[in-house]
């Protein structure tokens, strides 16, 4: 009996500390892109305009820009928001679940590192929907599939423009008063 | 009571040397401000608008000239021994002839016959073609690199002179360039400021940051994240602070690069030193820890401190094609496109375009000598063509590992005589490649212009540009940390001739050393066992 619950007790563990050890990777994703960061972030900016289901386009934000302010350099990082009232009305009408208006609008982060590849960060939307019960599990397994089709790319088609807010604070704004603020 | 009295007295020298410091550092003048020449703060002894040579109409830039001359009897003469002048200048090690004037670049490849374009980065008037009489004073442009008023402005299309009527700029296009009020111009000169030095060194290879990604228009404004010298809130240097001139020589050209500077710094104002060199402040050894003043016998300033250049959102430019020039739209009209960011990406006139914003810098060695391809020279494709390669190894004293920019392209070659081509590229007549599309006759009409033979078929080689960078030196805390280089995939794996630690290593070695504590780790196990096992017999 002591070896069976140790055993069981031994298998929590192991999982437990695998989990914790894989969880950063299971929450978000990381993809390298084909292209430099402003063509990224304008292909995605495209993408989300026409991937449908209201998605909308709330702001582009420039982290480094404050680092720079401060006298400090960091590697170029570009955040884009995009919303989906489609999305976001159900989650923000339930209070049980309403704080996750923490993680809205939905954010793809784009940035280089040192290898001077640019990569695409990313929340696994989907996983982290099914720990907040049924209708929030639904809801991010849809925003997830459309997560996907923000980063689908045709290197075929031209660079489009990189979208740049136009609330007043330009790239440092989250864009509450454009179309798409959440 | 003598000690009460030992006391006093120090205490009263003590007051005296507070009071005579204080009075000094309110009488000196504030350090920064001695080297502050971004906006020529200076009090000069000379108001040039009361000067009644100036206090007229001027209706040429030669004839300003002759007004400056009046009493700068020598600068002209000075100015014509100057690069800014003659456009050429020799190598002191190897004796190559280069300059702007010989050598082929990776942008708008030649000068040659494209004069009048060209010639609007020209220090002087007139430049339009092979005629051009260098010994002429009044030709000299004082006022482009002495205007004070940020309005003097030279268009590509004029052979080196300003506007002197309104003109539709670039033609076509519903803009227009006002005259210039040469007289209020001539009034307002200063020493050179970041906008006199900007006005064609940040827009260098016919864009803002398109030549060299150290320089561009971000600089006449920096923030301290930028380039910690020349920072507007900080220290506020203007280019000439580090290129310091004599007779209008100007210090630290690119064309000689004191690339390995050895000893202390060097006292400002002494005229054999070269003050364009971070040495010349900073010494040879300018760390607290011996460690890293040991690595500026193989690693110059700028790899560490420029950890990446064009920090900002004009990025510079990485690639031109020209192979992709002469393509037009689908309605067979000219066709352009600009890229994500809002740079040039294509142009049927000039090809395709890539840019890039916080490039990570290719690192080479380097001893200070470029050598170029210049007009004439053979080639050898389809390797790609070095049009200018830096000097330099692991074995060579004066070498260090520096970062630089390489600018990549495709130009035309001539298939046959094995030369890069030069072609007529700029103005309006029947063979410049802007106007008719035609490479045939824009070959052609370049190579005459050059004294070149062509043999009528062309292709298109790739070539490489390499520029050393030095500029955008951001602050000490985002100078590159230890493990950027010294790691198997670190910012220095291509760097050959020298032993990295981190990087390199000896397979054997390693294999040795993980075997002796592998052993070592099954010895204290089987030494472990052995004791549990007899502990138990004897217990």
């Amino acid at each position: 009996m002591l070896k069976l619950f140790g055993g069981f007790f031994a298998g929590v563990l192991a999982v437990a500390v695998l989990g914790y050890i894989f969880m950063g990777s299971l929450m978000f994703r990381e993809i390298e892109s084909p292209f430099g960061v402003e063509e990224t972030v304008a292909r995605i900016q495209q993408n989300i305009q026409n991937v449908g289901n209201g998605w909308a386009l709330s702001g582009l934000r420039n982290p480094g820009r404050a680092v720079e302010s401060a006298g400090g350099n960091v590697l170029p990082v570009m955040m884009v928001e995009a919303c989906s009232t489609k999305y976001s009305a159900p989650i923000l009408k339930d209070d049980s679940v309403r704080f996750l208006s923490i993680l809205m609008p939905c954010k793809v982060s784009v940035y280089k590192k040192n290898d001077g590849k640019t990569y695409i960060g990313m929340m696994n939307a989907g996983l982290m929907g099914k720990m907040f019960g049924p209708m929030v599990g639904d809801v991010m397994s849809k925003v997830a599939e459309d997560q996907a089709k923000f980063v689908l790319f045709d290197p075929n088609q031209p660079a489009p423009p990189m979208l740049k807010p136009a609330a007043p604070g330009a790239t440092g704004a989250a864009g509450a008063s454009a179309p798409g603020g959440c | 009571m003598p000690t009460i009295r030992r006391a006093l007295l120090a205490t009263c020298g003590a007051a005296v040397m507070l009071t005579a410091l204080s009075a000094f550092a309110a009488a000196s003048p504030d350090p920064t401000s001695s080297l502050n020449g971004a906006t020529s703060s200076k009090k000069s002894t000379a108001d040039h608008s009361k000067f009644p040579e100036l206090k007229r109409k001027f209706k040429t830039g030669p004839e300003v000239t002759q007004a400056c001359l009046v009493c700068h009897t020598e600068a002209a003469k000075q100015v014509q021994h100057t690069k800014h002048w003659t456009w050429q200048s020799a190598d002191p090690k190897t004796g190559q002839v280069r300059g702007k004037k010989n050598i082929i670049n990776n942008y708008c490849t030649s000068v040659v016959s494209n004069e009048k374009d060209c010639m609007a980065c020209h220090a002087g008037y007139g430049w339009k073609d092979q005629s051009f009489d260098f010994s002429v004073q009044k030709n000299v442009d004082c006022l482009i690199c002495h205007d004070g008023t940020g309005t003097y402005r030279k268009l590509p299309g004029y052979a080196g002179h300003p506007v002197y009527k309104r003109v539709e700029f670039p033609h076509g296009s519903g803009r227009f360039v006002d005259a210039v009020d040469l007289g209020k111009v001539a009034q307002s000169v200063q020493l050179p400021s970041r906008s006199n030095c900007g006005s064609c060194h940040f827009f260098g290879g016919g864009a803002n940051g398109a030549k060299h990604g150290d320089m561009d228009s971000s600089l006449q404004h920096p923030e301290h994240y930028l380039d910690v010298h020349m920072a507007e809130k900080g220290l506020n240097f203007s280019c000439i602070t580090c290129h310091a001139t004599n007779s209008h020589e100007i210090t630290g050209s690119r064309y000689n690069v004191e690339a390995a500077r050895t000893g202390d710094a060097a006292i400002r104002g002494k005229t054999d030193a070269n003050p364009a060199a971070c040495q010349a402040c900073h010494s040879n050894k300018p760390h607290h820890e011996a460690r890293l003043n040991q690595h500026t016998e193989k690693i110059a300033c700028q790899t560490c401190h420029i950890p990446e250049f064009a920090r900002n959102n004009i990025g510079t430019e990485l690639s031109w094609d020209w192979s992709k020039a002469t393509i037009m739209g689908e309605d067979g009209k000219r066709m352009m496109r600009k890229d994500s960011a809002g740079r040039r990406a294509f142009d049927s006139q000039k090809g395709e375009w890539k840019w890039e914003s916080h490039v990570i810098p290719e690192y080479r060695w380097f001893n200070g000598t470029s050598t170029y391809k210049v007009i004439g020279d053979k080639i050898d494709p389809p390797k790609p063509v070095q049009l200018s390669v830096v000097g330099g190894g692991p074995d060579d004293a004066e070498s260090r590992i520096w970062p630089t920019k390489v600018h990549r392209g495709k130009q035309p070659y001539d298939t046959v005589n094995m030369t890069l081509t030069v072609q007529h590229t700029g103005g309006e007549d029947a063979t410049a490649l802007w106007h008719n599309y035609d490479w045939q006759k824009a070959i052609a009409t370049g190579m005459k212009a050059a004294g070149l033979p062509y043999s009528g078929k062309y292709d298109f080689v790739e070539t490489e540009l390499t520029w050393p960078i030095t500029h955008m030196v951001a602050p000490k805390e985002d100078a590159l940390s230890c493990a950027q280089c010294h790691s198997k995939n670190g910012r220095l794996k291509d760097i050959e001739g020298i032993y990295m630690p981190a990087r390199d290593g000896s397979r054997w070695l390693d294999i040795l050393g993980w075997t002796l504590a592998l052993l070592t780790l099954i010895g204290v196990l089987v030494h472990g066992a052995i004791r549990v096992v007899n502990s138990r017999k004897a217990g």
